[in-house]
């Protein structure tokens, strides 16, 4: 250790830092720890390091030689143009179901403003966690299972999906709300509902709309895999080309999803900026 | 409602006008908004569903029943699985921040090293990761380096980089400046600038940001054999394609037990760094 400080003498007050913790055995602990992890985890994987630098390069090769003139026919196909289309409408159906729902859950959620800690804060809580934990693909397949394939599925598990994900954002929005006028509703005697409409909702108006914006262009982002699994929308298409090997037409699609995302998140993000500068 | 303020030369009426035309306008952007939303359930939910097929509430509850009967002899081959999901997340989020390094070095407008070039780059790479899901990722990659653990891995980290390497950039941008002009003034060269007058700064941030990535790495992880990577989803996979529903329902409650221990860890790592 005083190696390390003789090395940088042109820096002093940087060597002073290192020594002030008293917790640095602990720290050194926790780091030697997370390295031990990751070296087991390279040998319990059996992961060559070496195929990890050759993948770049290889998954490079690949793509420019099978992938490389996308079918640009197989995308403008007004087949496939449809699955578009249907795929934006589900992300626009679930986004709306998934906010429309996770409003109420936010509310029973957010620490502060919850009807009662008891009871309602774990539900919301749950409720949020566990739609966020289970990835959206895996919602799809359970949905698939039990109700066909065809876009009903793609939109529950897109619901689900959001749920969880605006659940979070619009919860963490609600505890940190100003308190003061909650509490001058709550000594008039309001109900929950009331405060929820005249103290909690205006504070918060901006900020959920633009949440909302948000939660759709992530569900749209998922919605565009959502039928790699029988959900419906334009992933189906990928699929097929993907298992019948037609790789330029994979690509085709890959583009034109990229090209979707980028034209989503722009448009998200430009929304946001208008709807911030509401405020 | 209102965010223009009635100046007092306009008076209450103009007041009010303004306040009906918002009304309208609002009133406007909601029915547009209802209409969409009316023709994408028409399509999505009336027109593409076949409710003959669905078997009607008894066959949708016969299914749900399937799923409920948990099948939990199934749970001592979870652990294995499990450990590889959760190994995976942090190799695939370790590769994902050396891959991000440059990336959030050409995107930080302060630091990139040509703003014509490098920096629109940088930014682009930022955008294709996250707008290519990781499913595809994964496919990408189980065609470029074949089956196993690894094109998980790599998958879960180039959709990480896009992530981390935002965040890293925007923390580089937003850096006090003056303890950098400090070590330029004292004669501290490029290297000798970043590691002292840089990464000092946004280590917090970026730690923190890295722990929470984490946390979505080990969701996005176990659903990485869904593709033919390993880990829970290979689990997950098997047991739909066995129809052994109760095992799928166990392979989801493994899944939120893995992520609710995440959650824990990453809530008191955050809290340690920060």
């Amino acid at each position: 250790m005083t190696t390390v400080a003789a090395e940088s003498l042109s820096t002093p007050s940087r060597t002073w830092s290192r020594y002030r913790h008293p917790e640095s055995t602990i720290r050194f602990a926790v780091i030697l720890a997370i390295l031990a992890f990751l070296g087991w985890s390279v040998a319990f994987l059996n992961i060559d390091l070496s195929r990890v630098l050759g993948a770049f390069p290889r998954l490079a090769e690949i793509l420019a030689t099978r992938y490389f003139p996308p079918d640009v026919g197989y995308v403008t196909d007004a087949d496939f143009v449809r699955s578009v289309i249907r795929t934006l409408e589900m992300s626009l159906l679930g986004g709306f179901l998934g906010v429309v729902c996770s409003i109420p859950l936010a509310w029973l959620a957010a620490r502060n403003i919850t009807i009662s800690r008891r009871i309602a804060y774990p539900f919301g809580r749950l409720a949020i966690i566990g739609s966020r934990s289970i990835h959206e693909t895996i919602w799809t397949i359970l949905f698939v299972t039990v109700l066909g394939f065809g876009m009903l599925a793609g939109t529950l598990a897109l619901t689900v999906f959001c749920i969880g994900f605006a659940g979070k954002l619009f919860s963490d929005e609600l505890e940190a709300i100003d308190m003061g006028p909650v509490e001058a509703l709550r000594s008039v005697g309001a109900n929950p509902l009331q405060v929820f409409q005249y103290a909690v909702f205006p504070q918060v108006r901006v900020a959920f709309t633009g949440i909302a914006i948000y939660t759709w262009d992530v569900a749209f982002r998922a919605a565009t895999v959502v039928g790699f699994f029988g959900g419906g929308g334009m992933g189906w298409y990928l699929k097929r080309t993907t298992q019948q090997l037609e790789s330029t037409r994979v690509a085709a699609i890959l583009l034109v999803i990229i090209g979707l995302v980028l034209l989503a998140e722009v448009g998200s993000g430009w929304l946001r900026k208008k709807i911030g500068r509401m405020r | 409602m209102s965010i223009a303020a009635p100046t007092s030369e306009h008076g209450f009426e103009a007041y009010l006008a303004h306040k009906r035309s918002r009304r309208i306008n609002n009133w406007l952007i909601v029915a547009g908004g209802a209409l969409l939303l009316a023709w994408c359930f028409w399509d999505t939910i009336m027109f593409d569903t076949d409710w003959q097929r669905m078997g009607g509430a008894l066959g949708i509850g016969g299914t749900l029943a399937r799923f409920f009967q948990v099948d939990w002899s199934l749970a001592p081959k979870l652990v294995v699985p499990a450990l590889e999901t959760l190994m995976m997340a942090t190799l695939g989020t370790l590769l994902g921040c050396f891959l991000s390094l440059p990336v959030a070095w050409f995107g930080a407008a302060n630091v990139t090293p040509s703003k014509f070039f490098f920096y629109p780059l940088g930014r682009f790479l930022m955008v294709l990761s996250r707008s290519i899901h990781e499913i595809i990722w994964a496919l990408l990659f189980v065609g470029a380096v074949g089956l196993g653990a690894l094109p998980g891995i790599l998958a879960v980290a180039m959709r990480s980089v896009g992530f981390i390497s935002k965040i890293t950039a925007e923390a580089i941008e937003n850096i006090d400046p003056k303890p950098v002009e400090a070590i330029r003034a004292v004669g501290g060269n490029q290297f000798q600038v970043m590691y002292y007058g840089i990464v000092p700064q946004i280590l917090p941030v970026i730690i923190g940001t890295i722990i929470f990535e984490w946390d979505i790495n080990i969701r996005r992880s176990a659903i990485m054999g869904l593709v033919g990577a390993g880990g829970l989803g290979l689990l997950f996979f098997r047991q739909m394609a066995m129809f052994n529903y109760g095992g799928v329902t166990l392979v989801v409650l493994a899944v939120f037990l893995l992520i609710a221990i995440g959650e824990v860890v990453s809530h008191f790592a955050r809290k340690a760094v920060i």
